[in-house]
């Protein structure tokens, strides 16, 4: 890099952790379901969902270029932005560009979804997810129906994300790699320092979704005498 | 009067077997596949119940009635002809022709554990049918795995 720029941290440690905790689970879940490995499955996708709630936590309080109030961009932004691709300009902020901040929502929610889905699906040995119970058996079939088909649109969205990071790191000339493994990158003197946030914001982002993830495994009672309830049959006694 | 009887008898017993021979495979599979969404509905109806704090044993009951029902009637749902080979949408694999001791012995431990859920049904004390549970639900993933073909 050129003497105008200068070493910064850029994607603080949860953004990282997550994002390739997602590139571990994704595969993995896929497998998992595939082999039938259904109680592996459905742990594996309550720890996504443990990941998106903390991800969109963090996304409100977390470091400047983790939150969405940061890099989430009206539509005119977003075509300027693009418009301006073809020119070799050197980045004017740093963190996700207005393209790219969609595509993270885009992932974010396409995940939140399909596992929201997982949760209600069902398949014909009666394993199923641990809100199945709270819709009817018609419902739960178009859910599982649909739970493969958000899998496959998360996917083709994948395919995207991978080909703009290889578009921008071979004709950009812009790694965008190394920094979500290291965390740092060279930005130029003329773009703001991002703002970290402090570490202990860590530990209520990671007690809420802790919470409602164990909230959700154990099927998300909302009395106290459903609480006190003996835990509901675990699908692995027969498996 | 006796023998006019048994001549009806036999007229319609006769009547009867030539209708299910007379079946197309494609009529078979579709009423075979809406017999295993009975099962599939009373299973998960009886272990909704279960995850409630009170469960509904009158529900259970239905359900485990409904399911009994519906598991006797399986293995007379696959007649050779109604396999793949028939052109119509069908999971059932070949297996279950070719392995046919095996797959009627599946059969009867479907019929077995979903009488043994009935009784835990109408034993009115919800313990005895999550005891009963586990075994059921045995049946339907070992059937599955050896002779039902994934989606
Ligand atoms: C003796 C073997 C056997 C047993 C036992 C068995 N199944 Fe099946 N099941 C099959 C086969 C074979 C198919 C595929 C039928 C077809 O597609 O023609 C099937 C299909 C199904 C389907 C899909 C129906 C559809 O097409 O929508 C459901 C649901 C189902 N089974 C539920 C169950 C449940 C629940 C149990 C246990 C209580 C069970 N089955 C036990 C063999 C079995
Ligand atoms: C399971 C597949 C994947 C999913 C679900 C996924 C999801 C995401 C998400 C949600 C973000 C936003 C990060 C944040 O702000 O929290 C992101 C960013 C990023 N991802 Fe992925 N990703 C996947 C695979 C990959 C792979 C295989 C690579 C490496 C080639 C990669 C490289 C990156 C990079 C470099 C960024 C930062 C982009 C930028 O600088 O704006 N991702 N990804």
């Amino acid at each position: 890099m050129a003497s105008d720029s200068r070493r910064a941290k850029l994607w603080d440690l949860p953004v990282r952790l997550i994002h390739w905790s997602f590139v571990v689970l994704l595969p993995l879940l896929w497998w998992t379901a595939e082999n039938g490995e259904m109680d592996l499955h459905m742990t594996l996708g309550l720890v996504m969902l443990g990941l998106v709630v903390f991800r969109v936590l963090w996304g409100l309080v977390g470091s400047s270029t983790a939150r969405f109030a940061s890099f989430v961009r009206g539509p005119i932004t977003v075509i300027s932005y693009l418009r301006g691709l073809s020119k070799s300009e050197s980045e004017t902020s740093a963190g996700h560009n207005p393209a790219g901040g969609w595509s993270v929502v885009l992932l974010l929610g396409l995940l939140a979804v399909d596992v929201g889905l997982g949760l209600i699906a069902q398949n014909v040995d009666g394993v199923t997810g641990s809100l199945n119970y709270l819709v009817s058996y018609d419902q739960a079939e178009q859910a599982t129906e649909l739970h493969e088909l958000g899998f496959n649109i998360l996917l083709a969205v994948i395919v995207l994300h991978i080909a703009a990071i290889l578009f921008y790191t071979f004709v950009k000339k812009d790694r965008l790699v190394p920094p979500m493994i290291t965390g740092s990158k060279d930005l130029p003197t003329a773009v703001t320092t991002p703002v970290m946030a402090p570490a202990w914001r860590i530990l209520p982002c990671l007690l809420i979704a802790a919470a409602l993830t164990w909230w959700v495994s154990i099927g998300a009672p909302t009395s106290l005498e459903q609480f006190n309830a003996p835990p509901p049959v675990d699908a692995s006694e027969y498996m | 009067m006796n023998r006019k009887i048994t001549a009806i008898a036999a007229l319609t017993l006769g009547l009867a077997s030539a209708a299910v021979y007379a079946a197309k495979p494609a009529d078979i599979i579709a009423a075979r596949q809406a017999n295993f969404k009975v099962i599939g509905k009373s299973f998960k109806g009886i272990m909704d119940e279960m995850r409630k704090p009170a469960p509904d044993m009158a529900m259970i009951k239905a359900s485990a009635n409904a399911l009994a029902g519906g598991s006797s009637k399986v293995s007379g749902y696959f007649p050779k002809g109604s396999g793949p080979e028939a052109g119509a949408k069908t999971h059932a694999l070949p297996a279950i022709w070719a392995k046919n001791a095996d797959f009627k012995k599946s059969a009867a431990n479907l019929v077995a554990a979903s009488k043994k859920m009935q009784l835990a049904a109408n034993s009115n004390n919800i313990d005895t049918v999550k005891a009963a549970f586990p075994a059921l639900g045995g049946t339907c993933k070992g059937c599955h795995d050896q002779f039902k073909a994934k989606d």
